[in-house]
């Protein structure tokens, strides 16, 4: 009877692992929830840890309110991590999202607490320019609020440019005779890569040749196989063709690329600034940016690509109201300050007193009115079209060729998204 | 006798071909950020900067808070699933479990799912049941990945033991679980072992689970913590990752030097 | 601390033989054979095919991981057959399979044989291993040292003056995926072997000792009497190399992302894009339920051939 005995053992051991996988749920839940003036943030810039944990830092003494640190290091693992903690009693307190499609797919199932309060008093004590706010409104609120901001320039070693007597262009043409001076030279100008970031090129051809194409484009109103766009393919493959970019499918990070001189220049969001300075290069010595000039020399105004990343509050979320507290902060000169210089970064907030000398101009030029702005692809444009887009890209910069079959095969996915969006 | 020096000397050639990536690892991850070059992998540098490169990978990915559950993990977890495993081998070999080959193949069949696309039900799942974010829950999941391989192992290697062994144990008196645990489990100590370090290496170097399934530094695992260091918002030089990688690697390569003394004994069972 | 009650079966079974009368021979144990099986049954069910039950639910819906699932029926698998893509994933899936049970199975194979009954055997083994035991993040970066253009591959080609410098490992299909299969072959081989010598020790030594007595050496040797006898562990190495053939993900999505363009694209990478990138939860679980059947289908079918007749060796 003693082994009839252990049989029982086991499948009373067995199921208490069934009940502890299926039950419970109903209890109040404290695992791993923060303690007193803690709140749980969530992001997958898992690599800006420390400059989060920097501005934490003085929260915890002007706000009382500090950040309980979670990164990722995988964007596609973290948002389905973010969108399936929802059904649970797991709400995220704050967390990084993206603006554009993702924002509206959160606040249509009405999971967000909304900002809207917190944006009134931040435009009107001037902590945020008031052109952010359309891209954290969806329907009559706002939701969230802006993490960081970045514009998207072209970063050169300085070295180099003086080695071959070369300035800052000016005029698109003075960028092409640029990059041909370095090609004469045996020096690869562009940097190109077929993976994530392949849409780069492809953004600011378009945006500097046609803005409303470009903004006609991310809304569906354009197709991908329109005239302007694949003559703007075609001027890209020219470029591709003549050797302007570097190895597409090199995977030396881009500010080791820049540093070592394999290329000389990078389009790149001004968050590669932190990333140079951590490979111990200098702004202004070693490295320095500019804004790129319209390939279309007509236009009235510049058109400059800005990224912003929002920080969001879950509706319901366990400390709900001092995450929002703590949303009103972050917009703040002082929390601000803090922040773009941790990182090494610009920020939306025009108070912030932000070290780096370039970025600080940047910072202030962008909200005159030579410049245009506009929203950066990645987040312009929806996330199947995006997918598909970012793949033909990839083939199209490592096999330039005609752009049309890969068009039509992005415009097919932009089609199907846009008939079911009604 | 020429295949006395032939067959070491295949194998010292394959050898040296298969440690040339691991020696592009060592020698990169010891050259100083500033002195790497991606068209000179190959070769080493005076500047020996190892050392250095090891300090920041552990102290920028915080390594030293994971430590110790990620050897709870990956011991407990391995050992647990050898035996579970042991146990279901003998029960269908030896005790010739009713409708053995299906139950076989429902728990082999463990193996079949991909991980990615179970993560999500298991997260909701845990935070349903409390075990998001506790050791007990992490454990539990990584038994549960683990049997599958040890069944499919221990079954065939137990397979391969005489059914008069058996036989021979219960004409002498023996009970079941005394048969179990002092002739088949001794019996099977190199299975046992490799089983163990094959899957307490995966542990070790689980990503997914320990992202999905927790988020509290005492909890999370080890290599959640370090691919923060590779990132496609900066993170760090290429050589820290490395010799993070590297770092991180060092018990699994200690568990596979400490234990190839069990793989060269002549163990044999036809002894029995 | 943690050890779950569950997971711990055999420990609180202590008993002796079973009192009752063997009336039917065959289910003389068929109590305890229960509780032996028990604990892998129920931890498997649990928390493997539990959650994937829910998965094979959500590819029958669509489903952005918010708000609730709506059913569409087979709608996902309609749309997964009729993709072009679909078909290169499947190519590619197929290539890795003909090339893991083949490549890294041989070479284990080989290193089992010729580490066997050697004195230093388990430390000439040992290079083979290492890889398996190094961090998937390290080994990722290295392999696109080796890989990428102008890297460590060509490099070496370059200075030994051999032809191929040039060659784009991982931008052109289908060499991407030769090589890559190459780079999985480097981490499996060592725990092949491994599971081979598990297997050459288990084989007796007298008839080993009599087929030696009768003249019988090398090829011969191995073929009528090392080979039959590996059969067990031959199984459990094509077996698991087939289960994971199928599956691979890891490494293309390191390497490549499955491009450029898709080209270089597995079934678990659609799986994984579709799910994680697109949020398109219910076309990823489809293609992922497609995937699951069809890993299930090959390894019944194999199993249950080199099983059933293994008796009879």
């Amino acid at each position: 009877m003693r082994m009839r005995h252990s049989a029982v053992l086991a499948a009373v051991a067995g199921s208490a692992l069934v009940l502890a996988a299926c039950g419970g749920g109903d209890d109040d839940d404290t695992e791993g929830s923060a303690g007193p003036g803690m709140i749980n943030f969530y992001t997958d810039k898992g690599a800006w840890e420390p400059q989060f944990l920097e501005v934490s830092d003085v929260s915890e003494l002007s706000l009382g309110l500090g950040l309980d640190f979670t990164g990722y290091s995988d964007a596609d693992q973290y948002s389905a991590f973010i969108r399936q903690s929802f059904r649970t009693n797991e709400k995220p307190d704050l967390f990084t999202w993206h603006t554009g499609s993702e924002l509206e797919d959160l606040v249509a199932e009405d999971l967000l607490a909304p900002t809207t309060d917190i944006w009134e008093s931040a435009i009107s004590d001037g902590n945020v320019p008031e052109a952010l706010r359309e891209h954290f409104t969806v329907g009559d609120e706002q939701y969230c609020v802006p993490m960081n901001a970045a514009y998207w320039v072209m970063y050169y070693n300085k070295p180099l440019f003086e080695q071959y007597g070369l300035a800052e262009p000016t005029s698109w043409t003075e960028l092409m005779t640029v990059a041909d001076t370095l090609l004469a030279n045996g020096v690869t100008p562009f940097y190109e890569t077929n993976i994530l970031f392949s849409f780069v090129w492809f953004q600011t051809l378009l945006a500097g040749t046609d803005p409303d194409l470009y903004n006609a484009l991310s809304n569906g109103e354009a197709s991908y196989t329109d005239p302007g766009i694949v003559e703007v393919m075609e001027q890209w493959r020219t470029m591709l063709e003549t050797g302007y970019f570097g190895d597409p499918g090199d995977q030396t990070t881009p500010q080791d690329q820049l540093k070592n001189g394999t290329v000389a220049m990078i389009n790149f969001g001004t968050f590669l600034s932190g990333q140079l300075n951590s490979v111990s290069m200098v702004s202004g010595t070693d490295y320095d940016f500019f804004v790129i000039p319209n390939a279309n020399a007509e236009l009235p105004q510049t058109s400059l690509i800005f990224e912003t990343g929002p920080m969001c509050t879950a509706k319901d979320a366990e400390n709900e109201t001092s995450a929002l507290q703590y949303a009103e902060w972050w917009m703040s000169e002082e929390a601000q300050t803090t922040w773009a210089n941790a990182r090494g970064d610009v920020s939306f907030n025009p108070k912030a007193l932000v070290q780096d000398q370039a970025l600080a101009e940047l910072n202030e030029q962008s909200a005159g009115d030579d410049y245009l702005l506009l929203e950066r692809y990645f987040e312009a444009t929806p996330t199947p079209v995006l997918t598909a887009a970012l793949d033909g890209f990839g083939a199209f910069v490592t096999n330039p060729g005609d752009p049309m079959p890969i068009l039509e095969t992005i415009q097919a996915e932009a089609d199907a998204y846009w008939s079911e969006q009604g | 006798m020429a295949a006395r020096v032939l067959r070491p000397a295949i194998l010292l050639i394959l050898g040296v071909v298969w440690l040339a990536p691991l020696y592009l690892l060592i020698v990169n991850a010891a050259k100083p950020a500033a002195r790497y070059a991606s068209d000179q992998v190959w070769r080493p540098i005076g500047e020996f900067a190892l050392v250095d490169n090891l300090r920041e990978a552990w102290d920028l990915a915080g390594l030293a808070d994971a430590v110790t559950s990620t050897v709870i993990y990956s011991v407990v977890a391995p050992a647990l699933a050898v035996l579970i495993g042991a146990a279901v081998g003998f029960g269908i070999v030896a005790l010739r479990l009713k409708h053995g080959f299906f139950w076989f193949v429902l728990v082999f069949g463990g193996t079949i799912f991909p991980l990615q696309m179970i993560l999500m039900p298991l997260f909701v799942g845990y935070v349903e049941a409390d075990v998001f974010d506790t050791r007990l829950g992490l454990v539990a999941i990584y038994t549960a990945i683990s049997v599958p391989f040890a069944a499919l192992v221990m079954r065939n290697f137990l397979g391969g033991i005489a059914h008069q062994v058996f036989e021979a144990a219960v004409v002498d008196g023996a009970s079941t679980w005394r048969i179990f645990w002092r002739i088949y489990l001794p019996m099977s100590g190199s299975a046992l072992v490799a089983v163990f370090i094959l899957q307490a290496t995966f542990v070790w170097n689980d990503l997914l689970l320990g992202l999905t399934l927790s988020q509290s530094d005492e909890v999370r695992p080890l290599m959640t913590a370090l691919t923060g260091l590779q990132d496609t918002y900066g993170g760090s030089s290429l050589v820290t990752v490395l010799a993070g990688g590297l770092l991180v690697s060092l018990p699994t390569v200690v568990l596979f030097l400490s234990t190839q003394r069990i793989f060269s004994r002549g163990l044999n069972l036809g002894q029995f | 601390m943690s050890a779950p009650a569950t997971a711990a079966p055999p420990t609180s079974a202590g008993g002796s033989a079973p009192r009752e009368p063997r009336r039917r021979d065959r289910n003389a144990y068929g109590w305890p054979a229960r509780a032996f099986s028990l604990p892998a049954v129920v931890v498997v069910a649990v928390l493997l095919y539990l959650p994937f039950l829910w998965t094979t639910w959500i590819s029958l819906t669509e489903y952005d991981g918010l708000g609730s699932p709506e059913w569409v029926g087979l709608d996902n698998y309609r749309a997964m057959f009729d993709d072009a893509n679909f078909l290169t994933s499947l190519r590619n899936t197929l290539i890795w399979v003909a090339g893991t049970i083949t490549v890294p199975v041989a070479l284990g194979l080989l290193i089992a044989m010729l580490s066997h009954g050697l004195r230093f055997g388990a430390w000439l083994r040992l290079p083979f291993l290492l890889p398996y035991a190094i961090s998937g993040v390290a080994v990722g970066i290295v392999w696109v040292f080796v890989l990428q253009n102008g890297g460590g591959l060509s490099q070496a080609l370059d200075t030994f003056g051999l032809p191929g410098a040039d060659t784009r490992w991982l931008l052109d299909a289908p060499m991407n995926t030769v090589v890559m299969i190459g780079a999985a072959a480097w981490q499996q081989t060592g725990v092949n072997a491994l599971l081979f010598v598990i297997g050459l020790q288990s084989i007796p030594r007298e008839p080993i000792e009599a087929a030696r007595l009768d003249g019988a050496s090398g090829w011969r040797m191995f073929r009528h009497m090392y080979w039959p006898m590996l059969r067990p562990l031959t199984t459990v190495v094509v077996g698991l190399g087939l289960v994971a053939s199928l599956k691979t993900f890891d490494i293309v999505w390191i390497m490549t992302q499955g491009g450029p363009g898709r080209n270089s694209e597995t079934l678990a990478v659609t799986m994984y894009e579709e799910t994680f990138v697109n949020s398109a939860y219910g076309s990823g679980s489809a293609v992922a339920v497609f995937l699951s059947a069809v890993t299930f289908l090959a390894a019944i079918t194999y199993l249950r051939r080199q099983l059933s007749t293994e008796r009879t060796v």
